[in-house]
């Protein structure tokens, strides 16, 4: 039997997969350390898109665009923290969700209104657009760039969170923000810097993505579904566990695409329901 | 039937289009009417008689008074989300066809006003709104074939006519029209026939056998997508059709997975319904995926409107066997002198040429103006009467209303993306080996339904 095609498949999955990553990581850090579910995660990666598209027509350079574009976007999210969910952190956590979602709303018309209603792309690099062969099939280099991202992504945040100082102080917070202030660690510098990562690594996300499948208002309503679902079934909070789970819901998605068509729509709902049923806590959520 | 026979039959068909095209341009032509040179004679100062050549539109008096002054219209289409700047092309050929009446004498001396509404804003609420509080006389547009079906069946209650311009259903003239016989609804624009049953007469002489599709998951790409293989495996059973694809629209960016997917099916030709963004982003990203190197055709019908050519510019693939994209009217076409002066007053007023849309609401409100001119009123059993059967030139060229089903019957071009790019308010890639398929070839008719030169 020829497993090209289903080889190929599954790097398309994998492509798939890290985008989904890419806002899931920065739901999953956010919620983790905020206990705030952030509805805007994906217009942000949206926005990032947006972005580079601008400082693409400014600098005319691709990969300028994209730190500039996930330095940016992980400003605007820390100016929201800043102004619109910090004087709420004390009350129930259904504001916080809700501010949230007025902030997906807020950027997504403004969006509409500074780049219009057309969808905006950046030209793909002809670097990225060179194809070499794997597995008999031919792949661009752009679509090996977003998958080892994703993982490189992964990796850069394990090590920041296990071993450096801040991350002890992360993880502290994450574990029990009460304790984490009497011993003098200033949780709501945390609150804010974590807020600045999670947003900016959407940012650079939505640079990444642009360059092949363009951004368009509403297009966060639609992927926020996906990176949703992905952290219910990592279990809210847990990095490796949405990391793990992108790939799952990417690559099976992709999969099903070839040999059951009929349901691939259906199938992240199934995949979510059949693990709510299993693991009500997520396949890698504790308690 | 030969080669040879059909060949003939061919000319015949082309015969019969032209003595029609030659009928209509002695009746309704779709122009303003003629400027005319006339020769007036004045008394000049001091009792001195000058003769002076003015122009002067020249009307003819107006057969019959309309009960009222204004005659208004009710254009609905999609106002947001991602279809509203594909409808714009549509409502700015409308307000050109609002204002070269009013310019010219409105209808029957009464004045035009045009009133848009947002399909996606519930489309029966916004129907019923014109009627009761604008009190237009008539409705037109709508291009989502649902917004189509939904708005039909309650034209009777209105009480209204219902000139659809855009939606392709074909659902809306055999079931509404035809089969529950609702007058009410004409349509101008040639429905799914287009899509599915004109693509696979180009199909059928490509070196393809292995077909795919990736059509949009709702009724418009199903339709297609079924007409395309039941008529290609008539008229070539060799074929065999490998993968079937759908993608939610609107909204999706992403066509990777249904990509790799039909390669990994086999598929040699590509088949996709997608329009608008979805269409140019699935060619950007088959060229960029290198698909298109290893497909040897692709057919997209509305590939080649315009937000499609002019979002792709010189980028628009080329396929080994052609990219095969096409439009229910495309601005080049026919080379007549209506369809230049549409396009050149297109272009002036608005900086980009008309997108196939742009016909529809342009030729609407003329169609408008044609069944009162003939009715001589507005009484909605004489305009259902004039339109039946009426022949129209318009920049598409000639319509005849099929009196049965209130389908306008007119001819639609396709071709492959040539080498040449040109550029008109933006880069166009232009098309070659144009084919343009007499509507006997692809239309389906009432009463069975069939395809005059497929199902004998």
């Amino acid at each position: 039997m020829d497993l090209s095609p289903i080889l190929n498949q599954i790097i398309t999955g994998l492509y798939r997969a890290s985008i989904y990553w890419l806002i899931a990581s920065g739901l999953t850090l956010i919620f983790g350390v905020l206990r705030v579910v952030n509805f805007a995660q994906a217009t942000l990666l949206v926005l990032g898109g947006y972005m580079a598209f601008t400082f693409y027509a400014i600098t005319g350079n691709f990969w300028i665009s994209i730190p500039l574009s996930a330095i940016s976007v992980g400003l605007i999210g820390l100016l929201s923290e800043r102004l619109l969910l910090k004087p709420i952190y004390k009350v129930e956590a259904t504001y916080q969700l809700l501010m949230t979602f007025a902030i997906a709303l807020i950027i997504n018309d403004l969006a509409k209104l500074t780049w219009g209603k057309l969808p905006v792309l950046v030209p793909l690099p002809d670097i990225l657009k060179i194809s070499v062969e794997i597995f008999g099939r031919s792949l661009i280099l752009y679509v090996i760039l977003i998958i080892v991202t994703g993982l490189a992504v992964y990796i850069a945040m394990a090590l920041l969170i296990n071993n450096t100082m801040w991350g002890l102080r992360v993880r502290a917070t994450w574990r029990r923000p009460e304790i984490a202030e009497s011993l003098r660690i200033n949780t709501s510098t945390i609150y804010s810097s974590v807020f600045f990562l999670g947003c900016a690594i959407s940012g650079m996300g939505g640079a990444l993505m642009v360059a092949f499948s363009p951004v368009a208002p509403g297009l966060g309503d639609f992927l926020i579904v996906s990176a949703f679902i992905v952290t219910v079934i990592a279990g809210m909070g847990n990095l490796l566990g949405a990391y793990i789970a992108s790939i799952i819901i990417g690559v099976s998605e992709s999969l099903f695409t070839l040999y059951l068509p009929e349901i691939d729509l259906l199938l992240i709902y199934l995949i979510m329901a059949i693990s709510l049923l299993l693991r009500p806590q997520g396949i890698f959520g504790e308690r | 039937m030969t080669n040879e026979g059909r060949r003939s039959a061919l000319k015949l068909i082309g015969a019969g289009i032209v003595g029609l095209a030659i009928g209509a341009a002695g009746g309704l032509t779709l122009a303003p009417e003629k400027v005319r040179e006339i020769t007036v004679t004045q008394t000049g100062p001091g009792g001195a008689t000058v003769t002076v050549t003015e122009t002067k539109t020249i009307r003819e008096a107006p057969a019959a008074r309309l009960p009222k002054d204004t005659i208004k219209i009710g254009l609905l289409l999609p106002k947001t989300g991602v279809w509203a700047p594909y409808a714009k092309y549509g409502e700015e050929a409308a307000i050109m066809a609002v204002e070269e009446i009013n310019d010219t004498g409105g209808i029957l001396g009464a004045k035009v006003q045009l009133i848009v509404r947002d399909e996606l804003a519930d489309v029966v609420k916004q129907a019923r709104e014109l009627v009761e509080a604008e009190k237009v006389d008539f409705i037109t547009g709508v291009i989502s074939s649902g917004n189509a079906m939904r708005l039909g069946p309650i034209m009777p209650e209105l009480n209204r006519l219902f000139i659809l311009a855009g939606a392709a259903t074909h659902r809306a003239t055999e079931e509404l029209v035809y089969k529950q016989g609702i007058k009410h609804i004409f349509r101008l624009n040639v429905p799914v026939y287009y899509e599915g049953i004109l693509t696979a007469w180009i199909a059928k002489d490509l070196p393809v056998k292995r077909w795919a599709g990736i059509n949009p998951d709702y009724e418009y790409g199903r339709v297609s997508w079924d007409l395309f293989k039941t008529y290609l495996k008539k008229l070539r059973p060799d074929v065999e059709f490998v993968a079937e694809q759908w993608f939610p629209s609107p909204g999706t960016t992403d066509f990777s997975k249904y990509l790799s997917a039909v390669d990994a099916a086999g598929a040699e030709g590509l088949f996709t319904t997608a329009w608008a963004d979805e269409a140019a982003g699935l060619h950007r990203q088959a060229a960029e995926l290198g698909y298109y190197k290893k497909f040897k055709a692709a057919i997209n019908p509305m590939g080649y409107t315009a937000p499609v050519f002019y979002a792709l510019g010189r980028g628009y693939p080329q396929l080994v066997n052609g990219m095969w994209v096409g439009a229910r009217y495309i601005w080049f076409y026919p080379p007549t002198s209506i369809n230049k002066r549409f396009v050149d007053a297109y272009v002036k007023r608005w900086g980009r040429v008309p997108a196939y849309n742009s016909e529809y609401a342009y030729t609407s409100i003329y169609v408008i103006k044609a069944a009162i001119e003939k009715a001589g009123s507005l009484d909605l059993d004489a305009l259902i009467e004039a339109l039946e059967g009426m022949v129209i030139m318009s920049p598409v060229g000639v319509r005849w209303i099929r009196p049965e089903d209130h389908q306008a019957v007119h001819e639609s071009i396709i071709g492959r993306t040539s080498d040449e790019v040109i550029n008109i308010g933006g880069e166009i890639r232009m098309l070659t080996d144009i084919k343009a398929v007499p509507p006997l070839f692809y239309y389906r008719s009432p009463p069975d339904w069939k395809v005059p030169m497929i199902d004998r």
